[in-house]
Protein backbone atom coordinates (compact mmCIF):
# COMPACT_ATOMS: atom_id res chain seq x y z
CA UNK A 1 0.00 0.00 0.00
CA UNK A 2 1.12 3.53 -0.64
CA UNK A 3 -0.80 7.06 0.64
CA UNK A 4 -0.58 10.16 -0.56
CA UNK A 5 -2.17 13.12 0.75
CA UNK A 6 -5.37 12.90 -1.44
CA UNK A 7 -4.75 8.51 -2.39
CA UNK A 8 -4.44 5.72 -1.45
CA UNK A 9 -2.94 2.71 -4.19
CA UNK A 10 -3.41 -0.91 -2.93
CA UNK A 11 -2.43 -4.29 -4.96
CA UNK A 12 -4.28 -7.01 -5.77
CA UNK A 13 -5.11 -9.75 -8.06
CA UNK A 14 -5.86 -9.31 -11.47
CA UNK A 15 -9.15 -11.62 -12.34
CA UNK A 16 -9.92 -9.74 -15.29
CA UNK A 17 -7.84 -7.25 -16.79
CA UNK A 18 -8.65 -3.64 -17.69
CA UNK A 19 -8.32 -0.12 -17.09
CA UNK A 20 -11.45 1.79 -16.03
CA UNK A 21 -12.23 4.85 -13.25
CA UNK A 22 -15.21 5.58 -11.34
CA UNK A 23 -17.54 5.99 -8.43
CA UNK A 24 -17.17 3.36 -5.63
CA UNK A 25 -20.67 1.30 -4.50
CA UNK A 26 -20.06 -0.85 -1.84
CA UNK A 27 -21.86 -3.41 -0.69
CA UNK A 28 -20.88 -4.92 2.90
CA UNK A 29 -23.11 -7.50 2.85
CA UNK A 30 -22.33 -10.25 0.48
CA UNK A 31 -24.32 -10.05 -3.30
CA UNK A 32 -26.31 -13.72 -4.13
CA UNK A 33 -27.44 -14.67 -7.79
CA UNK A 34 -29.77 -16.98 -9.08
CA UNK A 35 -33.37 -15.55 -8.40
CA UNK A 36 -31.94 -12.17 -6.80
CA UNK A 37 -30.33 -10.85 -9.47
CA UNK A 38 -32.43 -8.47 -11.94
CA UNK A 39 -30.14 -8.56 -15.64
CA UNK A 40 -32.20 -6.15 -17.12
CA UNK A 41 -32.23 -3.61 -14.45
CA UNK A 42 -28.74 -4.01 -13.28
CA UNK A 43 -29.48 -4.66 -9.59
CA UNK A 44 -30.19 -6.90 -6.80
CA UNK A 45 -33.54 -7.58 -5.65
CA UNK A 46 -33.01 -9.35 -2.80
CA UNK A 47 -35.26 -8.30 0.00
CA UNK A 48 -33.70 -6.48 3.13
CA UNK A 49 -30.22 -6.31 1.07
CA UNK A 50 -29.19 -2.65 1.64
CA UNK A 51 -28.37 -2.51 -2.19
CA UNK A 52 -32.18 -3.07 -3.18
CA UNK A 53 -32.79 -2.20 -6.61
CA UNK A 54 -29.73 0.38 -6.56
CA UNK A 55 -28.76 0.35 -9.74
CA UNK A 56 -25.12 -0.90 -10.60
CA UNK A 57 -24.44 0.62 -13.91
CA UNK A 58 -21.05 2.42 -14.22
CA UNK A 59 -20.39 1.74 -10.33
CA UNK A 60 -17.02 0.18 -8.73
CA UNK A 61 -19.24 -2.19 -7.59
CA UNK A 62 -17.12 -3.44 -4.12
CA UNK A 63 -18.01 -6.39 -1.85
CA UNK A 64 -16.54 -9.04 0.25
CA UNK A 65 -17.90 -12.51 -1.37
CA UNK A 66 -20.63 -14.02 -3.43
CA UNK A 67 -22.87 -16.12 -1.47
CA UNK A 68 -25.35 -18.85 -3.11
CA UNK A 69 -26.33 -20.52 -6.11
CA UNK A 70 -24.30 -20.62 -9.25
CA UNK A 71 -26.78 -18.07 -10.65
CA UNK A 72 -24.17 -15.14 -9.41
CA UNK A 73 -22.59 -15.35 -13.06
CA UNK A 74 -26.57 -13.59 -14.38
CA UNK A 75 -24.37 -10.23 -13.19
CA UNK A 76 -22.11 -10.90 -15.69
CA UNK A 77 -25.15 -10.83 -18.20
CA UNK A 78 -26.50 -7.59 -17.34
CA UNK A 79 -23.67 -6.17 -19.69
CA UNK A 80 -26.24 -7.28 -22.66
CA UNK A 81 -28.79 -4.86 -20.93
CA UNK A 82 -25.90 -2.22 -20.66
CA UNK A 83 -26.35 -2.09 -17.17
CA UNK A 84 -23.32 -3.47 -15.93
CA UNK A 85 -21.17 -2.06 -13.03
CA UNK A 86 -17.82 -1.20 -14.61
CA UNK A 87 -15.31 -3.24 -12.16
CA UNK A 88 -15.81 -5.59 -9.73
CA UNK A 89 -13.76 -5.63 -6.32
CA UNK A 90 -13.98 -8.09 -4.10
CA UNK A 91 -12.25 -9.93 -0.47
CA UNK A 92 -12.65 -13.48 -1.99
CA UNK A 93 -14.30 -14.29 -5.02
CA UNK A 94 -15.66 -17.97 -5.69
CA UNK A 95 -15.92 -19.54 -9.35
CA UNK A 96 -18.76 -17.93 -10.20
CA UNK A 97 -17.47 -14.71 -9.65
CA UNK A 98 -14.88 -15.33 -11.76
CA UNK A 99 -17.12 -16.64 -14.60
CA UNK A 100 -19.69 -13.13 -14.40
CA UNK A 101 -16.50 -11.57 -14.44
CA UNK A 102 -15.48 -13.27 -17.91
CA UNK A 103 -18.69 -12.87 -19.08
CA UNK A 104 -19.03 -9.32 -18.54
CA UNK A 105 -15.60 -8.86 -19.75
CA UNK A 106 -15.23 -6.03 -17.48
CA UNK A 107 -12.38 -5.42 -15.15
CA UNK A 108 -12.36 -7.79 -11.67
CA UNK A 109 -9.57 -7.83 -8.89
CA UNK A 110 -9.31 -10.17 -5.67
CA UNK A 111 -6.61 -10.47 -3.31
CA UNK A 112 -6.30 -7.29 -2.21
CA UNK A 113 -3.27 -6.51 0.20
CA UNK A 114 -6.20 -4.66 2.19
CA UNK A 115 -9.19 -5.57 2.19
CA UNK A 116 -11.62 -2.94 -0.07
CA UNK A 117 -14.80 -3.89 1.64
CA UNK A 118 -12.86 -2.07 4.92
CA UNK A 119 -11.17 0.53 3.06
CA UNK A 120 -13.23 1.79 0.10
CA UNK A 121 -16.93 3.61 0.87
CA UNK A 122 -19.25 4.48 -1.35
CA UNK A 123 -18.99 7.47 -3.53
CA UNK A 124 -14.84 7.46 -3.41
CA UNK A 125 -13.41 7.20 -7.12
CA UNK A 126 -11.69 4.53 -7.77
CA UNK A 127 -8.93 4.34 -10.83
CA UNK A 128 -9.01 0.39 -11.12
CA UNK A 129 -5.41 -0.40 -12.95
CA UNK A 130 -6.17 -4.56 -13.73
CA UNK A 131 -3.69 -4.34 -16.34
CA UNK A 132 -0.94 -3.77 -13.89
CA UNK A 133 -2.80 -5.16 -11.06
CA UNK A 134 -3.09 -2.35 -8.34
CA UNK A 135 -6.70 0.33 -7.78
CA UNK A 136 -6.29 3.95 -6.81
CA UNK A 137 -8.67 5.05 -4.17
CA UNK A 138 -9.43 8.77 -3.86
CA UNK A 139 -11.82 9.34 -0.78
CA UNK A 140 -14.62 11.04 -1.35
CA UNK A 141 -14.01 13.84 1.21
CA UNK B 1 -0.71 -21.52 -15.94
CA UNK B 2 1.55 -24.52 -16.25
CA UNK B 3 0.61 -26.69 -19.09
CA UNK B 4 2.09 -30.07 -19.66
CA UNK B 5 2.68 -31.26 -23.64
CA UNK B 6 -0.63 -33.04 -23.68
CA UNK B 7 -2.52 -30.29 -22.68
CA UNK B 8 -0.87 -27.94 -24.81
CA UNK B 9 -1.21 -30.31 -27.83
CA UNK B 10 -5.18 -30.19 -27.11
CA UNK B 11 -4.68 -26.13 -27.05
CA UNK B 12 -2.87 -26.30 -30.25
CA UNK B 13 -5.85 -28.04 -31.98
CA UNK B 14 -4.03 -31.29 -32.36
CA UNK B 15 -6.74 -33.51 -30.88
CA UNK B 16 -9.33 -31.41 -33.04
CA UNK B 17 -11.78 -28.56 -32.77
CA UNK B 18 -13.68 -29.17 -30.33
CA UNK B 19 -11.32 -30.05 -27.55
CA UNK B 20 -9.42 -27.04 -28.90
CA UNK B 21 -12.33 -25.06 -27.90
CA UNK B 22 -12.54 -26.29 -24.34
CA UNK B 23 -9.32 -26.20 -23.70
CA UNK B 24 -9.03 -22.45 -24.36
CA UNK B 25 -11.84 -22.26 -21.94
CA UNK B 26 -10.00 -23.99 -18.88
CA UNK B 27 -6.99 -22.13 -19.66
CA UNK B 28 -8.96 -18.53 -19.55
CA UNK B 29 -10.92 -19.94 -16.16
CA UNK B 30 -7.97 -21.09 -14.74
CA UNK B 31 -5.62 -18.04 -14.77
CA UNK B 32 -8.50 -16.05 -13.88
CA UNK B 33 -8.44 -18.36 -10.94
CA UNK B 34 -4.73 -18.10 -10.02
CA UNK B 35 -4.35 -21.92 -10.56
CA UNK B 36 -1.22 -23.12 -11.43
CA UNK B 37 -1.92 -26.12 -13.22
CA UNK B 38 -4.92 -28.26 -14.23
CA UNK B 39 -5.69 -31.08 -12.74
CA UNK B 40 -7.18 -34.84 -14.22
CA UNK B 41 -10.62 -35.57 -12.36
CA UNK B 42 -10.54 -38.79 -10.97
CA UNK B 43 -14.11 -38.66 -9.75
CA UNK B 44 -16.93 -37.17 -11.14
CA UNK B 45 -18.45 -34.62 -13.54
CA UNK B 46 -21.94 -32.55 -12.99
CA UNK B 47 -23.43 -30.17 -15.79
CA UNK B 48 -27.19 -28.36 -15.98
CA UNK B 49 -28.11 -29.19 -19.16
CA UNK B 50 -31.30 -27.35 -20.92
CA UNK B 51 -29.74 -24.61 -22.49
CA UNK B 52 -25.91 -25.03 -22.64
CA UNK B 53 -23.95 -26.52 -20.09
CA UNK B 54 -20.77 -23.93 -20.46
CA UNK B 55 -20.35 -21.22 -18.05
CA UNK B 56 -18.70 -18.35 -19.78
CA UNK B 57 -20.61 -17.42 -23.28
CA UNK B 58 -17.25 -16.69 -25.47
CA UNK B 59 -16.44 -20.19 -24.64
CA UNK B 60 -20.24 -21.60 -25.50
CA UNK B 61 -19.72 -24.70 -27.72
CA UNK B 62 -21.97 -24.47 -30.30
CA UNK B 63 -25.37 -26.90 -30.35
CA UNK B 64 -24.22 -28.14 -33.97
CA UNK B 65 -20.39 -29.16 -32.33
CA UNK B 66 -21.94 -31.19 -29.36
CA UNK B 67 -24.66 -32.94 -32.12
CA UNK B 68 -21.79 -33.29 -34.31
CA UNK B 69 -19.22 -35.08 -31.48
CA UNK B 70 -22.12 -37.17 -30.58
CA UNK B 71 -22.64 -38.20 -34.21
CA UNK B 72 -18.75 -39.19 -34.14
CA UNK B 73 -19.17 -41.70 -31.17
CA UNK B 74 -17.69 -39.24 -28.88
CA UNK B 75 -17.30 -39.74 -24.92
CA UNK B 76 -17.05 -37.87 -21.96
CA UNK B 77 -14.32 -38.45 -20.66
CA UNK B 78 -15.15 -39.16 -17.08
CA UNK B 79 -18.34 -40.14 -15.45
CA UNK B 80 -20.67 -37.11 -16.59
CA UNK B 81 -24.49 -36.34 -14.19
CA UNK B 82 -27.07 -34.54 -15.05
CA UNK B 83 -28.09 -32.08 -12.14
CA UNK B 84 -31.44 -29.85 -12.56
CA UNK B 85 -31.77 -29.08 -16.37
CA UNK B 86 -31.71 -24.74 -16.64
CA UNK B 87 -34.25 -23.40 -17.16
CA UNK B 88 -36.03 -26.00 -16.04
CA UNK B 89 -38.82 -28.61 -17.18
CA UNK B 90 -40.95 -31.20 -15.16
CA UNK B 91 -39.59 -34.44 -15.73
CA UNK B 92 -42.58 -36.46 -13.98
CA UNK B 93 -45.81 -35.11 -13.41
CA UNK B 94 -46.47 -32.46 -14.88
CA UNK B 95 -49.73 -33.12 -16.09
CA UNK B 96 -52.41 -30.49 -14.77
CA UNK B 97 -49.43 -28.31 -12.49
CA UNK B 98 -50.78 -24.90 -13.58
CA UNK B 99 -47.54 -24.02 -15.45
CA UNK B 100 -46.63 -23.14 -19.11
CA UNK B 101 -45.10 -24.79 -21.20
CA UNK B 102 -43.34 -26.92 -18.52
CA UNK B 103 -47.23 -28.55 -17.66
CA UNK B 104 -47.52 -29.90 -21.20
CA UNK B 105 -46.34 -33.25 -21.67
CA UNK B 106 -45.26 -32.95 -25.21
CA UNK B 107 -42.95 -29.48 -24.36
CA UNK B 108 -41.24 -31.32 -21.73
CA UNK B 109 -40.79 -34.90 -24.09
CA UNK B 110 -38.88 -32.28 -26.62
CA UNK B 111 -36.19 -30.66 -24.04
CA UNK B 112 -35.55 -34.51 -23.13
CA UNK B 113 -35.12 -35.17 -26.80
CA UNK B 114 -33.21 -31.95 -27.10
CA UNK B 115 -30.94 -33.25 -24.88
CA UNK B 116 -29.81 -36.51 -26.55
CA UNK B 117 -26.64 -36.00 -27.84
CA UNK B 118 -25.46 -35.53 -24.15
CA UNK B 119 -26.64 -38.76 -23.62
CA UNK B 120 -25.02 -40.29 -26.47
CA UNK B 121 -21.69 -39.07 -25.09
CA UNK B 122 -22.60 -40.64 -22.18
CA UNK B 123 -24.34 -37.99 -19.31
CA UNK B 124 -26.35 -39.82 -17.08
CA UNK B 125 -30.13 -38.98 -16.65
CA UNK B 126 -30.10 -37.97 -12.88
CA UNK B 127 -31.59 -34.66 -13.46
CA UNK B 128 -31.57 -33.76 -10.08
CA UNK B 129 -29.78 -30.94 -7.48
CA UNK B 130 -29.30 -33.86 -4.90
CA UNK B 131 -28.54 -36.27 -7.71
CA UNK B 132 -25.66 -37.62 -5.87
CA UNK B 133 -27.77 -39.44 -3.42
CA UNK B 134 -29.43 -41.60 -6.48
CA UNK B 135 -26.28 -41.33 -8.90
CA UNK B 136 -25.19 -44.68 -8.32
CA UNK B 137 -21.42 -43.94 -8.68
CA UNK B 138 -19.71 -41.63 -6.15
CA UNK B 139 -16.59 -40.35 -6.18
CA UNK B 140 -14.48 -41.38 -3.71
CA UNK B 141 -12.12 -39.66 -1.02
CA UNK B 142 -9.25 -37.68 -2.77
CA UNK B 143 -10.59 -37.92 -6.01
CA UNK B 144 -10.59 -34.26 -8.01
CA UNK B 145 -14.04 -33.37 -9.00
CA UNK B 146 -15.95 -30.94 -11.21
CA UNK B 147 -19.39 -29.96 -9.93
CA UNK B 148 -21.81 -27.59 -10.20
CA UNK B 149 -24.45 -26.76 -7.87
CA UNK B 150 -24.07 -24.84 -5.05
CA UNK B 151 -25.96 -27.28 -2.43
CA UNK B 152 -24.14 -30.34 -3.58
CA UNK B 153 -20.37 -28.62 -3.61
CA UNK B 154 -20.39 -29.31 0.59
CA UNK B 155 -21.72 -32.64 -0.08
CA UNK B 156 -18.18 -33.59 -2.55
CA UNK B 157 -15.76 -32.08 -0.45
CA UNK B 158 -17.20 -32.22 3.39
CA UNK B 159 -19.23 -35.74 2.97
CA UNK B 160 -17.66 -37.37 0.74
CA UNK B 161 -14.35 -36.29 1.67
CA UNK B 162 -13.72 -35.99 -2.48
CA UNK B 163 -12.16 -32.60 -4.30
CA UNK B 164 -13.97 -29.66 -6.04
CA UNK B 165 -15.10 -26.66 -6.64
CA UNK B 166 -18.29 -25.46 -8.21
CA UNK B 167 -16.66 -25.34 -11.95
CA UNK B 168 -18.86 -28.54 -13.63
CA UNK B 169 -19.63 -27.91 -17.00
CA UNK B 170 -19.17 -29.24 -20.84
CA UNK B 171 -15.28 -28.52 -20.76
CA UNK B 172 -14.40 -30.53 -18.13
CA UNK B 173 -16.53 -33.08 -18.84
CA UNK B 174 -14.97 -33.30 -22.52
CA UNK B 175 -11.09 -33.09 -21.20
CA UNK B 176 -11.67 -34.88 -17.92
CA UNK B 177 -9.58 -31.70 -16.80
CA UNK B 178 -10.29 -28.78 -14.47
CA UNK B 179 -7.66 -25.46 -12.78
CA UNK B 180 -6.12 -26.98 -9.74
CA UNK B 181 -6.97 -24.27 -7.09
CA UNK B 182 -8.66 -23.50 -3.69
CA UNK B 183 -10.48 -26.71 -2.47
CA UNK B 184 -8.39 -28.81 -4.94
CA UNK B 185 -5.21 -28.50 -2.51
CA UNK B 186 -4.91 -29.89 0.82
CA UNK B 187 -3.85 -26.77 2.41
CA UNK B 188 -7.09 -25.10 1.80
CA UNK B 189 -9.14 -27.66 3.15
CA UNK B 190 -8.44 -27.65 7.25
CA UNK B 191 -10.70 -26.12 9.70
CA UNK B 192 -9.85 -22.06 10.98
CA UNK B 193 -12.54 -21.71 12.67
CA UNK B 194 -14.03 -23.73 16.08
CA UNK B 195 -17.66 -23.72 15.81
CA UNK B 196 -20.02 -24.64 19.18
CA UNK B 197 -23.36 -25.24 18.79
CA UNK B 198 -24.70 -24.58 21.79
CA UNK B 199 -28.44 -25.37 20.83
CA UNK B 200 -29.50 -29.19 20.53
CA UNK B 201 -30.69 -29.85 17.01
CA UNK B 202 -33.32 -31.87 16.72
CA UNK B 203 -35.71 -31.23 13.45
CA UNK B 204 -34.49 -31.72 9.64
CA UNK B 205 -35.63 -27.75 10.20
CA UNK B 206 -33.24 -26.98 13.08
CA UNK B 207 -30.70 -28.22 10.84
CA UNK B 208 -31.69 -25.66 7.79
CA UNK B 209 -31.69 -23.16 10.26
CA UNK B 210 -28.26 -23.82 11.92
CA UNK B 211 -26.59 -24.16 8.66
CA UNK B 212 -27.63 -20.68 7.26
CA UNK B 213 -27.15 -18.94 11.01
CA UNK B 214 -23.43 -20.37 10.91
CA UNK B 215 -22.84 -19.94 7.05
CA UNK B 216 -23.79 -16.15 7.20
CA UNK B 217 -21.02 -15.61 9.87
CA UNK B 218 -18.37 -17.62 8.38
CA UNK B 219 -18.57 -16.79 4.27
CA UNK B 220 -16.11 -18.51 2.99
CA UNK B 221 -14.26 -20.07 5.73
CA UNK B 222 -14.02 -23.83 6.60
CA UNK B 223 -15.14 -24.96 10.21
CA UNK B 224 -15.20 -27.66 12.32
CA UNK B 225 -18.65 -28.32 14.43
CA UNK B 226 -18.66 -29.58 17.06
CA UNK B 227 -22.09 -29.78 19.16
CA UNK B 228 -24.33 -30.77 15.81
CA UNK B 229 -24.84 -34.43 17.20
CA UNK B 230 -25.07 -36.82 14.65
CA UNK B 231 -27.36 -35.77 11.30
CA UNK B 232 -29.18 -37.81 9.00
CA UNK B 233 -28.91 -37.93 5.31
CA UNK B 234 -32.00 -35.57 5.29
CA UNK B 235 -30.89 -33.11 7.44
CA UNK B 236 -27.12 -33.03 5.76
CA UNK B 237 -28.49 -32.25 2.89
CA UNK B 238 -30.67 -29.55 4.26
CA UNK B 239 -27.56 -27.80 6.36
CA UNK B 240 -25.55 -28.15 3.19
CA UNK B 241 -27.81 -26.39 0.93
CA UNK B 242 -28.69 -23.23 3.68
CA UNK B 243 -25.06 -23.46 4.00
CA UNK B 244 -24.41 -21.99 0.44
CA UNK B 245 -27.30 -19.57 0.69
CA UNK B 246 -27.01 -17.94 3.84
CA UNK B 247 -23.09 -17.82 3.05
CA UNK B 248 -20.47 -19.83 1.52
CA UNK B 249 -19.30 -22.87 3.33
CA UNK B 250 -17.89 -25.20 0.59
CA UNK B 251 -16.27 -27.28 2.99
CA UNK B 252 -16.36 -28.51 6.67
CA UNK B 253 -15.60 -31.09 9.43
CA UNK B 254 -17.61 -32.48 12.10
CA UNK B 255 -15.04 -34.75 13.89
CA UNK B 256 -15.68 -38.14 14.02
CA UNK B 257 -18.37 -38.16 11.16
CA UNK B 258 -16.80 -36.72 7.98
CA UNK B 259 -13.96 -38.14 6.31
CA UNK B 260 -11.10 -35.95 6.94
CA UNK B 261 -11.48 -35.50 10.62
CA UNK B 262 -11.32 -38.70 12.83
CA UNK B 263 -10.78 -36.25 15.53
CA UNK B 264 -11.01 -32.34 16.04
CA UNK B 265 -6.72 -31.89 16.06
CA UNK B 266 -7.21 -33.39 12.99
CA UNK B 267 -9.84 -30.88 11.61
CA UNK B 268 -7.52 -28.48 11.96
CA UNK B 269 -4.29 -30.40 10.53
CA UNK B 270 -2.90 -29.81 13.92
CA UNK B 271 -3.12 -26.20 14.47
CA UNK B 272 -4.96 -24.06 16.21
CA UNK B 273 -8.36 -22.75 15.41
CA UNK B 274 -7.78 -18.94 13.97
CA UNK B 275 -11.61 -17.88 15.41
CA UNK B 276 -14.01 -19.80 17.60
CA UNK B 277 -17.63 -18.87 17.20
CA UNK B 278 -20.69 -20.59 19.00
CA UNK B 279 -24.24 -20.80 17.87
CA UNK B 280 -27.31 -20.52 19.77
CA UNK B 281 -30.66 -20.63 19.53
CA UNK B 282 -30.98 -16.97 19.21
CA UNK B 283 -29.17 -17.44 15.90
CA UNK B 284 -31.60 -20.38 14.71
CA UNK B 285 -34.54 -18.15 15.73
CA UNK B 286 -33.69 -14.98 13.73
CA UNK B 287 -33.12 -16.89 10.41
CA UNK B 288 -35.90 -18.13 11.32
CA UNK B 289 -38.11 -14.89 11.28
CA UNK B 290 -36.07 -13.73 8.70
CA UNK B 291 -37.74 -16.37 5.86
CA UNK B 292 -40.88 -16.29 7.20
CA UNK B 293 -42.22 -13.24 5.77
CA UNK B 294 -45.70 -13.25 5.32
CA UNK B 295 -48.76 -12.18 7.59
CA UNK B 296 -51.78 -13.19 5.68
CA UNK B 297 -52.47 -16.98 6.81
CA UNK B 298 -54.63 -18.03 3.50
CA UNK B 299 -51.75 -20.06 2.05
CA UNK B 300 -52.75 -20.85 -1.51
CA UNK B 301 -49.46 -22.61 -2.83
CA UNK B 302 -47.16 -25.05 -0.81
CA UNK B 303 -43.63 -26.44 -2.21
CA UNK B 304 -41.82 -29.35 -0.90
CA UNK B 305 -38.86 -30.48 -2.23
CA UNK B 306 -35.56 -28.34 -1.80
CA UNK B 307 -33.10 -30.03 -2.27
CA UNK B 308 -35.32 -32.93 -4.21
CA UNK B 309 -36.90 -34.82 -1.23
CA UNK B 310 -35.15 -38.13 -1.12
CA UNK B 311 -37.38 -41.49 -0.45
CA UNK B 312 -37.63 -40.57 3.27
CA UNK B 313 -39.07 -38.02 3.26
CA UNK B 314 -41.58 -38.70 0.31
CA UNK B 315 -42.38 -41.43 2.78
CA UNK B 316 -42.72 -39.16 5.26
CA UNK B 317 -45.33 -36.53 3.18
CA UNK B 318 -47.43 -39.33 1.84
CA UNK B 319 -47.55 -40.68 5.62
CA UNK B 320 -49.22 -36.81 6.42
CA UNK B 321 -51.23 -36.82 3.46
CA UNK B 322 -52.83 -39.92 3.81
CA UNK B 323 -56.60 -40.23 3.31
CA UNK B 324 -56.48 -36.12 3.53
CA UNK B 325 -57.47 -33.78 0.65
CA UNK B 326 -55.07 -30.18 0.04
CA UNK B 327 -56.64 -27.31 -0.02
CA UNK B 328 -54.40 -25.05 -1.39
CA UNK B 329 -52.02 -26.05 -4.34
CA UNK B 330 -49.25 -28.80 -2.99
CA UNK B 331 -46.39 -29.44 -5.58
CA UNK B 332 -44.02 -32.52 -3.47
CA UNK B 333 -40.86 -32.53 -5.85
CA UNK B 334 -37.99 -34.98 -5.86
CA UNK B 335 -35.83 -36.88 -8.07
CA UNK B 336 -36.40 -38.97 -11.50
CA UNK B 337 -35.03 -42.04 -9.64
CA UNK B 338 -36.95 -41.44 -6.36
CA UNK B 339 -40.26 -40.61 -8.43
CA UNK B 340 -40.14 -44.02 -9.90
CA UNK B 341 -39.78 -46.07 -6.07
CA UNK B 342 -41.78 -43.68 -5.19
CA UNK B 343 -44.11 -45.11 -7.26
CA UNK B 344 -43.32 -48.75 -6.72
CA UNK B 345 -44.38 -48.39 -3.15
CA UNK B 346 -47.67 -46.74 -4.00
CA UNK B 347 -46.44 -42.89 -2.33
CA UNK B 348 -47.11 -41.44 -5.48
CA UNK B 349 -50.68 -42.47 -5.43
CA UNK B 350 -51.25 -41.76 -1.69
CA UNK B 351 -49.84 -38.10 -2.54
CA UNK B 352 -51.80 -37.82 -5.45
CA UNK B 353 -55.32 -38.96 -4.02
CA UNK B 354 -54.70 -35.96 -1.36
CA UNK B 355 -55.00 -33.84 -4.91
CA UNK B 356 -51.23 -32.93 -4.29
CA UNK B 357 -49.05 -32.92 -7.27
CA UNK B 358 -45.91 -35.66 -7.19
CA UNK B 359 -43.21 -34.73 -9.54
CA UNK B 360 -39.38 -34.71 -10.20
CA UNK B 361 -36.72 -32.97 -12.27
CA UNK B 362 -37.16 -29.23 -11.27
CA UNK B 363 -38.54 -26.81 -8.30
CA UNK B 364 -40.94 -23.57 -8.00
CA UNK B 365 -37.81 -21.13 -8.58
CA UNK B 366 -36.38 -22.71 -11.29
CA UNK B 367 -39.61 -21.91 -13.03
CA UNK B 368 -39.71 -18.53 -12.01
CA UNK B 369 -42.31 -16.76 -14.09
CA UNK B 370 -44.24 -20.05 -14.99
CA UNK B 371 -45.58 -20.34 -11.60
CA UNK B 372 -48.92 -19.12 -11.23
CA UNK B 373 -48.87 -15.94 -9.76
CA UNK B 374 -50.13 -17.50 -6.18
CA UNK B 375 -49.69 -14.17 -3.20
CA UNK B 376 -49.32 -16.68 -0.20
CA UNK B 377 -46.57 -19.55 0.36
CA UNK B 378 -45.41 -21.72 2.38
CA UNK B 379 -41.93 -24.24 2.57
CA UNK B 380 -39.48 -26.65 4.00
CA UNK B 381 -36.57 -24.75 3.35
CA UNK B 382 -34.30 -21.91 3.93
CA UNK B 383 -33.13 -21.82 0.00
CA UNK B 384 -36.12 -21.86 -1.95
CA UNK B 385 -37.76 -19.86 0.28
CA UNK B 386 -35.43 -16.55 0.51
CA UNK B 387 -35.14 -17.30 -3.51
CA UNK B 388 -38.34 -16.82 -4.25
CA UNK B 389 -38.94 -13.36 -3.25
CA UNK B 390 -36.24 -12.76 -6.67
CA UNK B 391 -37.77 -14.85 -8.94
CA UNK B 392 -40.95 -12.92 -8.42
CA UNK B 393 -39.80 -9.95 -8.93
CA UNK B 394 -41.08 -7.11 -9.02
CA UNK B 395 -44.30 -9.07 -7.10
CA UNK B 396 -43.70 -9.62 -3.30
CA UNK B 397 -45.14 -12.82 -2.24
CA UNK B 398 -45.58 -13.94 1.35
CA UNK B 399 -44.06 -16.44 2.19
CA UNK B 400 -43.96 -18.58 5.31
CA UNK B 401 -41.21 -21.23 6.64
CA UNK B 402 -41.71 -24.42 8.65
CA UNK B 403 -41.36 -28.20 8.75
CA UNK B 404 -42.60 -30.57 6.80
CA UNK B 405 -45.42 -31.16 8.83
CA UNK B 406 -46.31 -27.65 9.27
CA UNK B 407 -46.52 -27.43 5.41
CA UNK B 408 -48.51 -30.41 4.57
CA UNK B 409 -50.83 -29.13 7.30
CA UNK B 410 -50.98 -25.48 5.50
CA UNK B 411 -52.12 -27.23 2.44
CA UNK B 412 -55.06 -29.58 3.92
CA UNK B 413 -56.27 -26.75 5.82
CA UNK B 414 -55.58 -23.72 3.67
CA UNK B 415 -54.42 -21.96 6.85
CA UNK B 416 -50.81 -21.21 8.29
CA UNK B 417 -50.31 -22.23 12.17
CA UNK B 418 -46.24 -23.12 11.79
CA UNK B 419 -45.12 -22.09 15.10
CA UNK B 420 -40.63 -21.73 16.33
CA UNK B 421 -41.54 -24.30 18.56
Amino acid sequence: MSETKDSIIIKGRTVYPGKVEGEALVSKMPLMGWGNVNVKQGFTVERDHPLYEVPLKDKILVFPYVRGSGGFVMYGHTKRYGVNPLAMLCTEPISYGIFAAMTMKQPMMTDFDIDPVKIIETGDYIIVNADEGFIEIVKNV
Amino acid sequence: MYLNDEEKSILDGKQGYLAAKCMEFLVAYGEAAGAECLVDIDGTVDIHPGGNPTWVPDYRIPEEEIYEAAKRGEQFKVPTFSNKPTPGFIIDGCEGCGTWPSGDQEYCQQRLKDMEPLFQMGMIPTFSCDYYLTASYWPTAGQHCSWGESSAIPWLNAVLGAKGNFDGCFQTAYLGKVPKYDLHLDENRAATVLVTCETKLERDMDYDLFGWAVSEKLGMKVPAFMGIGKPTVSQLVKMNSSLATGGQVRMYHIPGVTPEASSLEEAFKGKKPQEEMNITDEDLRRVYNLVNYASDENVEFVFLGCPHYNIVEVQQAARHLYGRKVKADLWVMTSPQVYSMAEKMGLKDIIEKSGAHFMSGTCAGELRGELYPYSVMAMDATKQNYYMSGHLYPRKPQIWYGSQKECIDAAVTRKWRGEWR
